[in-house]
């Protein structure tokens, strides 16, 4: 199936359900590996070096493919010291085309309205100011816009029509909503874990504001992903630092349900079916599968290697791919788990530092929530 | 080409579509293209998207407007949403109803671009990112027009018979900005004097003429007087008539007319002829430049051994001296003495000190691992030990400093699990049994590639634009103290090295900067670092500097290092090829620093760096360890010069890529060059002259 996916271009052929293509990129070995999936097993085919200053380590973080499969495009983080968008072939990984980003650029997607990608930059260097998110004409290869947003925002996601960005602030503990077309902020949600405690350090009422009326650092909750629901007007968004999924509401624009998780929540994913959501929980070596209509944690997963980062649903809602960094030399690895008998099935070791994950398109269907 | 596409009647509408052109603000004086720029989708039902006009032609400042229609199968206009957005924001805007505005001249795109229509619901209809109707429209914003054109002299330039004068030709266009143009020079009358085609004025004769320049219809004129050159005498003095190539040969030039009297006024051109002893093929021989900021004076120095003829000329007088250049005859060569290898990852930097014991110790870092720091006892270099290893959260350990006093090492972190990073304090007042004090990652968890100690105070860098000053007298409680930030746009810095109270960082396109953290001369200290000087260059490859003030000449250099890999790092099993030099900055003048030399080894690749006693040890990564002699004054070529001393390749069959010499950096240390190898870790090794 691999074979036939290189020979007649991946961007082109969809693949049968449960099998798949994934890309997952090795933060600390400036590397991109293509990993196929058969339904039964995981297995490297090809590794990308990526990056251009040699011997430091420039962090390839976030990974999207195209809605149509053809393209793949990875943010290098560290730069000089803007990072990079890099954008390949999906046939032949040849590079394309760059173009540069802001600081520590990270996670994206691309909107099947606009056709436009749409970067958080992460800015982990913690100057703990506002960052932006970086939009970009990706047929060009142009910056086109950088709308300022919150502090080290994370998790970049779009409405399912495309014309709605989401992105996490987690060091301001908000949720920003950004028009895909207008390219402006148009709603803040800010986020906290249900006590009254506040980002800035205060209690109840008592944040203490930036200038320009965000709430500064520290921060309490620290949401580090969201993810709109495929049909419904919700969105889930992961609070790394107390331990809990919020389930948002779209329409009244404000937290509807609260699930408490594993240890430190990292990214998530909800199937594409609608009816779980799929969590890595980064501080408990275990991924967390929620059931969305009774909010009960159906099964905790371990994971092969500990720190599992980012999580990714096939089109049928049967498999999440999940990747783990694990520690100093020990390899990075990407789990495969069967969401119907909620066990682990596969592992594969990858690269250095594993995190961002993408999958590619397995229907025609563009919108499918296949990118990490 | 596109596939049909679907449903098109239901596509829901969410923009109105404007159908008329409007010329706004009524500048635009150039004619749009009536031609229509269509997209089109393949098939039956296939529609197309027209946008008016197909290109523009704009002025600085001017506005036009977009118009896009889709039309159906049938030709017929349909509403539905379209954007509009610039390749180039910050020179051509374009806002969302299609009005562009011209900021900049050039050629620039701009996108217009359906819509999808909203989903959700039936995901399955919708067609792929790829079949979406989109249009680029070229936009040229036109330079603006010449206003004027003036010709600008040397106010202090002399018209003599003889001698040459240079104008320049500076052109305004109509909105008053500077505008660069190409003029075409004449003058009257030509028996007078002759202009090329650069604004060289070359005088022939005495008595006045006109020189002009015409540009874009517009011209300018001035009108000079050659007088009658007086010089009839040129007397060449020299400061070494017997250098060796690479010593820097001072020349300066008297003037007398007939009467024996010195005429100081008229100018004075110097070259030089070589009869090199090159017997390997011809190559440069020498190289010649005015001293700035003194009259009728040169600085001079032969790459080759040979015989030299300094010419001086001004009119029909001429003057000539000889000099013979001999072989620079530095060549030495190190010896091996020891080596502690590391084969299982790659090493980084190293730092060599005299423990509390009094024994001789190192350490050194990993690269793409496992977070360790080793540590070494060199007190025998021929036998050198491993005798610990640190492990720290990280997976690159790419620098290492021991304090002057040896009690305190300094780690720096990149690639932690937990995204921190920063610095790493570690007691090594018993190397053999270090012990971890603190972390300090505030600010610093984007990654920290470079440290330095100096005193109590730890300079880190930051991975974005700056170093933090950080106090670690309590080393068990580090302190942040202060920050230096390079004020530039995109600024980026790479290392920083603390000598005297100056901090020299390495900041790739932004070069070299000084900063006073504490040495006083512009008031500044670790908590308020002031910038006192700075030097770039254009390759932008800046990567590591090394202050060295020379005591014979009492000048000032930094030895500013590239790094560069435009063939890639091969991480495991094969060599890598990097390139670049280092720079030769004197910045004996702080406010006018001068890039005077470089030593360049050809197809590899430069590190880091360290100078003593006049000799420059340079970790060249493929090209080995160098030692390189750089006393005495320097200018042009050093590697040409024959300055290069001796040079050692590090190709260890075992290591961890075999045979693969990758010198990562140097440090002299009681009459041993110890140095790290990226490939095969720890070396020591002695010059001999």
């Amino acid at each position: 199936m691999i074979a036939s996916l290189f020979l007649l271009g991946a961007g082109t052929l969809p693949a049968p359900a449960s099998e798949a293509r994934l890309l997952v990129a090795a933060e600390s070995a400036d590397r991109v590996y293509d990993v196929a999936f058969d339904g039964a097993a995981l297995s490297v085919q090809q590794v990308v070096d990526v990056g251009y200053q040699a011997t430091e380590i420039e962090g390839p973080h976030g990974l999207t493919v195209s809605p149509d499969g053809r393209h793949w495009f990875v943010s290098i983080a560290h730069g000089k010291p803007n990072g990079l968008l890099y954008k390949y072939d999906a046939e032949t990984h040849e590079l394309l085309g760059e173009t540069e980003l802001g600081l520590f650029p990270a996670t994206m997607q691309i909107s099947s309205d606009t056709g436009l990608l749409y970067c958080v930059n992460f800015d982990l260097h913690g100057d703990m100011t506002p960052s932006t998110v970086s939009i970009v004409d990706v047929d060009g290869m142009v910056e086109i816009e950088q709308v300022v947003t919150g502090s080290m925002p994370h998790g970049s996601r779009l409405s399912p029509d495309g014309s709605r960005h989401f992105s996490c602030a987690m060091m301001s503990d908000e949720l920003i909503e950004l028009d895909a077309v207008t390219l402006e902020v148009v709603r803040r949600l800010e986020l906290t874990d249900g006590t009254g405690r506040r980002a800035g350090g205060g209690h109840g009422g008592e944040s203490s504001p930036s200038t320009d009326g965000r709430p500064q650092h520290a921060a309490v909750a620290k949401p580090t992903w969201v993810q709109p629901h495929p049909t419904k007007p919700l969105a889930y968004v992961a609070l790394n630092g107390v331990h809990q999924v919020l389930e948002v509401d779209l329409k009244a624009w404000k937290i509807k349900r609260r699930f408490p998780t594993g240890r430190a929540p990292y990214n998530l994913e909800v199937t594409p079916d609608g009816s779980r959501l799929v969590v890595t929980y980064k501080g408990a070596q275990a991924v967390g599968v929620i059931d969305l209509k009774t909010g009960e944690e159906l099964a905790r997963i371990p994971t092969s290697r500990p720190i599992p980062h980012g999580v990714v649903v096939t089109a049928d809602s049967r498999f999440a791919f999940v990747t783990c960094e694990d520690r100093g030399a020990a390899p990075g690895a990407v789990d495969a788990i069967d969401l119907e008998s909620l066990r682990r099935v596969s592992s594969v070791d990858v690269g250095l530092q594993a995190g961002g994950i993408a999958l590619f398109p397995a229907t025609e269907r563009p919108d499918a929530p296949s990118q990490r | 080409m596109h596939r049909p596409l679907g449903l098109q009647a239901s596509l829901p509408v969410r923009a109105a579509v404007a159908l008329v052109v409007f010329l706004l603000g009524g500048a635009l004086t150039q004619p749009v293209s009536a031609q229509e720029a269509p997209a089109e989708q393949e098939g039956a039902g296939a529609r197309t998207l027209v946008v008016e006009p197909a290109e523009l032609v704009l002025e600085i400042g001017q506005a036009a407007e977009l118009t896009a229609t889709i039309l159906d199968a049938a030709g017929e206009a349909v509403e539905a949403p379209v954007m509009f957005f610039s390749r180039s924001r910050r020179s051509l805007t374009v806002d969302r109803e299609g009005k562009v505005e011209a900021i900049k001249p050039g050629t620039f795109e701009i996108v217009v671009r359906e819509r999808r229509r909203r989903a959700g619901e039936n995901q399955a209809s919708r067609v792929g990112l790829g079949e979406r109707l989109s249009v680029t429209i070229p936009v040229t914003v036109k330079l603006p027009d010449l206003g004027s054109l003036e010709l600008v002299a040397d106010p202090n330039a002399a018209v003599w018979t003889g001698t040459t004068i240079q104008l320049e030709a500076k052109g305004t266009d109509v909105n008053g900005a500077a505008r660069a143009v190409s003029p075409t020079w004449s003058t009257n009358p030509a028996a007078v004097a002759t202009i090329d085609d650069l604004g060289e004025v070359t005088i022939h004769a005495a008595g006045p003429f006109e020189v002009s320049a015409e540009a874009e219809g517009k011209r300018a004129a001035m009108t000079l007087t050659a007088a009658a050159n007086p010089i009839a005498r040129l007397v060449v003095e020299a400061d070494n008539a017997a250098p060796k190539t690479g010593d820097v040969v001072h020349l300066r030039v008297d003037a007398f007319d007939a009467a024996g009297e010195i005429i100081t006024d008229v100018p004075v051109e110097m070259t030089f002829r070589a009869r090199t002893d090159d017997h390997l093929g011809p190559g440069a021989s020498g190289q010649i430049e005015p001293i700035e900021g003194t009259a009728r004076a040169w600085r001079f120095v032969a790459e080759q051994p040979g015989r030299y003829t300094f010419v001086a000329s001004s009119g029909s007088a001429a003057g000539r001296l000889g000099a013979v250049a001999t072989a620079r005859d530095v060549a030495g060569k190190f010896t091996l003495v020891g080596h502690g290898r590391v084969d299982d990852t790659h090493t980084s930097d190293l730092w060599v000190w005299e423990g509390l014991d009094g024994r001789d110790y190192a350490v050194t870092g990993t690269w793409g691992a496992n977070g360790d720091a080793h540590f070494w006892d060199v007190t025998d270099p021929e036998n050198i030990e491993r005798i610990s290893t640190v492990t720290i959260d990280a997976r690159t350990v790419n620098d290492v400093k021991v304090s002057a006093d040896g009690r305190i090492c300094v780690l720096s972190r990149e690639g932690a699990s937990d995204r921190k990073n920063g610095i790493v304090l570690v007691d090594v007042m018993d190397p053999r049994n270090p012990k971890i004090l603190s972390g300090f990652d505030d600010s610093l968890t984007g990654g920290v590639h470079n440290v330095f100690i100096d005193g109590d105070k730890v300079y880190a860098l930051s991975a974005s634009s700056r170093y933090d000053s950080i106090d670690i007298s309590d080393p068990g409680s580090p302190q942040r103290v202060g920050t230096y930030k390079v004020e530039r746009p995109n600024p980026s810095i790479h290392d920083v090295w603390v000598e005297d109270g100056l901090a020299y960082s390495s900041n790739w396109s932004d070069g070299v900067h000084i900063v006073d953290v504490g040495n006083g001369m512009a008031g500044g200290s670790p908590d308020n670092p002031v910038k006192i000087s700075s030097y770039a260059y254009p390759s932008g490859w800046n990567h590591a500097a090394f202050p060295y003030r020379q005591q014979e000449t009492g000048l000032f250099y930094v030895a500013a290092g590239d790094e560069a890999f435009p063939y890639g790092l091969n991480t495991e099993g094969k060599p890598t090829y990097p390139r670049g030099w280092i720079h030769f900055i004197d910045f004996s003048d702080l406010e006018s620093p001068r890039e005077c030399a470089r030593y360049q080894v050809p197809e590899a690749g430069t590190h880091n760096l360290w100078i003593e006693d006049d000799v420059m040890y340079v970790a060249y990564y493929n090209a080995g360890l160098r030692a390189v002699d750089v006393s005495g004054e320097l200018m042009g070529d050093l590697y040409q010069q024959g300055r290069e001393i001796a040079w050692f390749l590090p190709d260890d069959p075992e290591g961890h890529i075999a045979n693969a010499p990758m010198a990562w950096g140097p440090q002299p240390h009681k009459g041993h060059i110890f140095f790290s190898d990226w490939n095969s870790g720890l070396w020591a090794v002695k010059l001999e002259r």
